[in-house]
């Protein structure tokens, strides 16, 4: 069954801002990667799945309810982290957690205590005021607000941003653990290591309209792989290139200077390329882990348009 | 000269929170990148040195002026990202620009103009309504429009995507180049391994490491990971003469430590192996900070 339904969303600001035509879903069990530029409308997007806004067509459902109709009803139910926190002020962390219990009707102290155990959210940190809180500590709170009732289905608006890298680890290893449990979970995030290690399916958003969707494993396997290759004279880079270049119909030159390549080569042809390297004096070779990170930045880079350009 | 010197400086709120007998000096057109978990004191440090906060103890100085005594005068030649933006209450971006530079007392918005042509910014956008993204670019001409010749960055890329980080820190290297003295704190080691002349590491208040990037790009050894298509390969491999520092029998992953000068003869080994894999494991800023921080750990527990 689908948890998560955006169909044919369409919420147009004018100026051809907004999210146009977007269909998703995202089934029970599943965690799902949104990922697009900043601007894009994931957050549009996701606004619309918590109800706040009405799309202009189209629906967004969760467990096959009207979001914005039935906002209420699906709240007990739904973990939400905003991607921007605006908490209320004159509040300590300890009332505000209090309050959101009671708009939540649901006060579930075990699991409020694993939440804050594991985001090393202590007394000191909640007795303060959230108005002189740290950007890290209020994300931190929007967390665990997000997750203290135990909710089955978790929309996370780039839930990381602003958290330490220890505390990243804590988050990814967490968003394991939900998945194990079974919970269905929407993640945005511009953080590709973040979504490469939790996500089943991933789509990706460029200016309103969904430009790729597919299937996470897909890209991890992917059989060929990047390196950086400094030989010891320009000689000797050509030498050895054109070495490779005859036996290895698999390798592309990208790029380089006088005495370095940067060159791919699918995995079979691996040794062949060792073997070519290895009669000459090679400096340095090492190999670039983001093929991830550069399929997303073909999506990201195709027109340099960051939104609102000074015409 | 030092730009930029902490000397003793202590902030102190009490239950162990705040920053405590920092020293830290920064030379003119030095980059120094700053980093450390959540609550650490990252921020406090960098209001201290724009003289927000007086110091409990000890002082912060930027080109020899005493922050707190100095507060407004330093804020006229010092840029500041900060970490949480809030706009006072104007209309738009431009509004929000005007008044900075009459503050600033610039007449000259050519900078300014450059600026916000490169981040693709519309300026004339609602500032209340600005996205996450546009509130950045905004803060970012807002600092360096003046051409100022110190630059304090508070995590300024946090929840920008790829591409617009990239952008952001070309600027900011571009301002490293022309002789600026910048003061950068982050979460991306990536970042500041890129940018950086130096990277301080603050953890529960206190400078515990100052590492320059130098140091940790130029390492006289190297550490690979290699898998091997079959175990007898595997097996063979490990008893030959390379240094191990890990093994993964059950993926047929061994990883060892070479000097940088051998990596032509691990080549020339590897010939005689069917190998699946090759990776070259970095020795990052990460790593270095990661063992700084276990070391010290060891040492508390160790009865210090």
């Amino acid at each position: 069954m689908h948890v998560i339904e955006v169909n044919d969303l369409t919420k147009d600001y004018g100026f051809g801002r907004g999210v146009f035509n977007v269909n998703l879903h995202v089934d029970e069990g599943e965690v799902f990667g949104f990922l697009g530029p900043n601007g894009a409308g994931k957050s549009t997007t996701i606004r619309h799945l918590m109800g706040f806004s009405k799309p202009d067509s189209g629906s967004t459902k969760i467990f096959g309810m009207e979001t914005f109709d039935k906002y209420y009803e699906i709240l007990a139910n739904v973990g939400y982290i905003p991607g921007e926190i605006a908490l209320p002020a004159g509040l300590t962390g300890k009332a505000f957690i209090k309050m959101m219990q009671d708009l939540q009707h649901c006060h579930n102290q075990k699991q409020l205590k694993r939440m804050l155990d594991l985001f090393e959210l202590d007394q000191t940190a909640l007795a303060g005021e959230t108005k002189r809180m740290s950007l890290g500590v209020k994300r931190k709170l929007a967390v665990v607000t997000a997750f203290m009732s135990d909710p089955d289905v978790l929309i996370l608006d780039e839930p990381t941003s602003g958290l330490d890298p220890v505390m990243q680890e804590n988050f990814i290893e967490f968003i394991h653990e939900e998945k194990k449990r079974g919970k269905t979970i929407l993640l945005s995030s511009h953080i590709f290591s973040e979504i490469d290690s939790t996500c089943d399916r991933i789509a990706i958003i460029k200016d309103g309209r969904i430009v790729s969707e597919f299937v996470a494993d897909d890209l991890k396997h992917a059989s060929r792989k990047f390196y950086n290759v400094t030989f010891r004279s320009p000689v000797g880079k050509a030498i050895s290139l054109d070495r490779a270049k005859e036996r290895i119909p698999s390798l592309q030159l990208l790029g380089g200077g006088d005495n370095d390549a940067y060159i791919s080569v699918e995995d079979r042809d691996l040794n062949t390329l060792i073997d070519i390297l290895s009669d000459i004096n090679v400096v340095s070779f090492s190999n670039r882990k983001e093929s991830l990170e550069d399929y997303f930045m073909k999506f990201y880079k195709e027109d340099k348009d960051f939104g609102g350009a000074l015409k | 000269m030092n730009v930029i010197q902490l000397d003793g400086l202590t902030k102190d709120y009490g239950h162990g929170q705040g920053v405590f007998d920092l020293n830290l000096d920064i030379a003119g057109g030095e980059m120094m990148g700053y980093v450390g978990t959540n609550g650490s004191g990252k921020t406090t440090t960098i209001r201290n040195i724009l003289g927000f906060l007086k110091p409990t103890k000890g002082k912060s100085y930027v080109n020899g002026l005493s922050s707190w005594e100095h507060a407004s005068e330093i804020a006229s030649f010092v840029g500041y990202v900060p970490g949480e933006i809030a706009f006072p209450d104007l209309k738009t971006g431009i509004d929000f620009l005007k008044c900075q530079a009459e503050f600033l007392g610039m007449s000259d918005m050519s900078y300014a103009n450059e600026l916000i042509e490169r981040l693709q910014l519309d300026p004339r956008a609602n500032l209340k309504r600005m996205s996450k993204g546009m509130k950045q670019k905004t803060a970012l001409v807002a600092a360096l429009m003046n051409d100022a010749p110190v630059i304090l960055l508070d995590e300024p890329t946090t929840g920008l995507d790829p591409l617009m980080r990239a952008t952001f820190l070309d600027i900011i290297k571009e301002e490293h180049k022309k002789g600026k003295t910048i003061f950068m704190s982050s979460h991306s080691f990536d970042e500041l391994e890129s940018t950086c002349d130096r990277v301080a590491l603050i953890n529960d208040g206190h400078i515990i490491d100052v590492c320059k990037m130098d140091d940790i790009h130029n390492r006289e050894f190297k550490e690979f990971k290699i898998e091997f298509n079959t175990a007898e390969d595997y097996q063979r491999f490990i008893r030959g003469k390379y240094e191990i520092t890990r093994l993964q029998e059950q993926y047929s992953q061994a990883t060892i430590k070479i000097r940088s000068t051998e990596t032509a003869q691990l080549l020339h080994t590897l010939r005689n192996y069917n190998v699946k894999f090759i990776s070259e494991l970095p020795y990052s800023l990460e790593r270095h900070f990661k063992t700084v921080l276990r070391n010290k750990k060891e040492n508390e527990k160790n009865g210090k």
